[in-house]
């Protein structure tokens, strides 16, 4: 193991950080992720395309929550994403400890950016292979954020990664305003994806994850803080049948 | 867009990236599992599940009662390993553990999905650091969930994991997939003896072979038993009868 103490993501004589842009390429080959950032939400999506119709599309873990208020999706690769999502998971808890509340997204956001920062620095690792889309509500209110394998992270109102983003991203420069509705934002979400989709979309072949920044009222009257949420198949299912 | 960089040859030695996003070393370990040369297939069905797999014994002087892939990790989870045997019995071993550490943390037996999804996160690591190499081997797994029934896992050296309804993986995986997908179109899940025929008629199909007992090994876990359980020769033998009598 100490064989490996020095960096393998190391200066070209260009001055790039070859492994990083290379991370980047695998990103591209990945499925397209969106994330939308409405005025009263956020909306983030992404292609869930099984290999294989024998696979079992309930054990894929493609969109997931991190804490009650923030969700992350990725392009990229799997594997690396889950070890993401026990990282983030772990942060978001370390922060409840300390301060009894889930941590604000920018937070959360920099605590993953520099965790990715330190794989193309530490010896012996590679970067990540994948882009997250960190989707969440605190008391700036909803929040967009992408975070790259370098670990760079970008603040976005709306953005695509992986396979499609350029033409995802300028189908949605044309469709996005400042003051998006959370629903409006789901449907052209959904549209962003199929737009770059091969063959049939169907309730199965996209996950989608929402949050809005208006807090539920309990049985009780109190106020829950709005919830991360993953939409079912049958959810998904209706905004298909109307865009279609 | 980047521009044509230039790799300096070590992408294909350790797990760093190759210019276009590959792992080099990650797509070799899935060729090593390919030139094992036996081929593995599992099938789920509505209350059962099992595994089947190719038993080649390379020479007459070899006791074939210690010739196996196919291996208990809790009493109701088990799996078929495919690839490199050593790094097969690693990984069965370290499986086994992480099965004990948690049932002494836990106390309560691991699930499969849980198992296949640990055995896949050590995986991942064996492909971002540099000092290790991906294990050259596929892990099927299979059990009984309490809460969710009969459970088919794979797990690959790229440290993915998905749930199956059906799956293979070995030398001739993609034949084995293209003839269970065609066959499990219909959505319907199989009952426990029609997942058994179907399970060894893949090998037989993609492998043009007419089995005997001993060229098998074959393991399932069902409703009314929910134990991993390693068939006998005899139950084999019983079972290609039964498919051959049927036609």
């Amino acid at each position: 193991m100490d064989r490996y103490s020095f960096s393998l993501t190391t200066f070209a004589p260009n001055g790039k950080l070859l492994q990083i842009e290379h991370a980047l390429a695998a990103v591209g080959n990945g499925a397209t992720s969106v994330g939308i950032k409405a005025a009263n939400g956020v909306v983030i999506a992404t292609e869930k395309k099984a290999g294989s119709s024998l696979i079992d599309v309930s054990s894929l873990e493609h969109m997931v929550m991190v804490c009650e208020s923030i969700g992350m999706v990725y392009s990229g690769m799997g594997p690396d994403f889950r070890v993401l999502v026990n990282s983030a998971r772990k942060a978001a808890q370390k922060y409840r400890r300390i301060y009894m509340e889930d941590p604000p997204v920018r937070i959360l956001v920099k605590e993953l950016a520099s965790i990715m920062q330190e794989f193309t620095q530490s010896g012996g690792v590679r970067p990540f292979g994948v882009s997250l889309l960190i989707a969440g509500v605190d008391d700036r209110g909803p929040n967009l954020y992408q975070v790259d394998p370098s670990g760079s992270y970008f603040p976005w109102k709306a953005t695509a990664i992986g396979k499609n983003m350029v033409n995802s991203k300028t189908f949605l420069e044309k469709r996005f305003d400042n003051d998006i509705d959370l629903e409006d934002a789901v449907y052209t979400a959904i549209l962003t994806l199929k737009e770059g989709f091969e063959g049939q979309m169907t309730e199965q072949s996209i996950d989608v994850g929402v949050i809005t920044t208006i807090p539920t009222t309990q049985a009780d009257g109190k106020q829950k803080p709005p919830r991360f949420q993953r939409l079912s198949p049958a959810e998904i299912k209706d905004y298909l049948s109307n865009v279609a | 867009m980047s521009s044509r960089s230039a790799s300096a040859g070590y992408d294909r030695h350790i797990t760093i990236f190759s210019p276009d996003g590959r792992l080099f070393q990650v797509e070799y370990a899935f060729k090593a599992i390919s030139n094992s040369g036996l081929t593995s297939v599992g099938v789920r069905g509505k209350d059962s599940v099992v595994i089947a797999t190719q038993k080649k014994v390379p020479d007459k002087l070899i006791d074939p009662a210690t010739v196996t892939h196919v291996f208990g990790i809790t009493p109701s989870i088990g799996c078929v390993v495919t690839g490199l045997e050593p790094d097969g019995r690693t990984q069965i071993m370290r499986a086994r553990q992480e099965a004990a550490e948690f049932k002494y943390k836990y106390a309560y037996d691991i699930t499969p999905d849980m198992l296949a999804k640990r055995m896949a996160n050590i995986n991942q690591v064996y492909t971002q650091k540099a000092f290790m190499r991906p294990l050259g081997v596929s892990m099927i797994i299979i059990g009984w969930d309490d809460e969710r029934g009969p459970q088919l896992y794979k797990t690959d050296p790229a440290g993915y994991y998905a749930g199956f309804k059906a799956t293979a993986a070995g030398a001739k995986h993609q034949e084995a997939f293209n003839f269970l997908e065609k066959k499990l179109k219909s959505d319907e899940e199989p009952n426990a003896e029609d997942s058994v025929e179907l399970a060894i008629a893949t090998l037989s199909s993609v492998l043009s072979a007419n089995f005997k007992a001993q060229d098998l090994e074959v393991a399932v876990v069902t409703k009314d038993n929910p134990v991993f359980r390693i068939l006998t020769a005899d139950e084999i033998d019983a079972e290609l009868t039964r498919i051959a009598e049927k036609d």
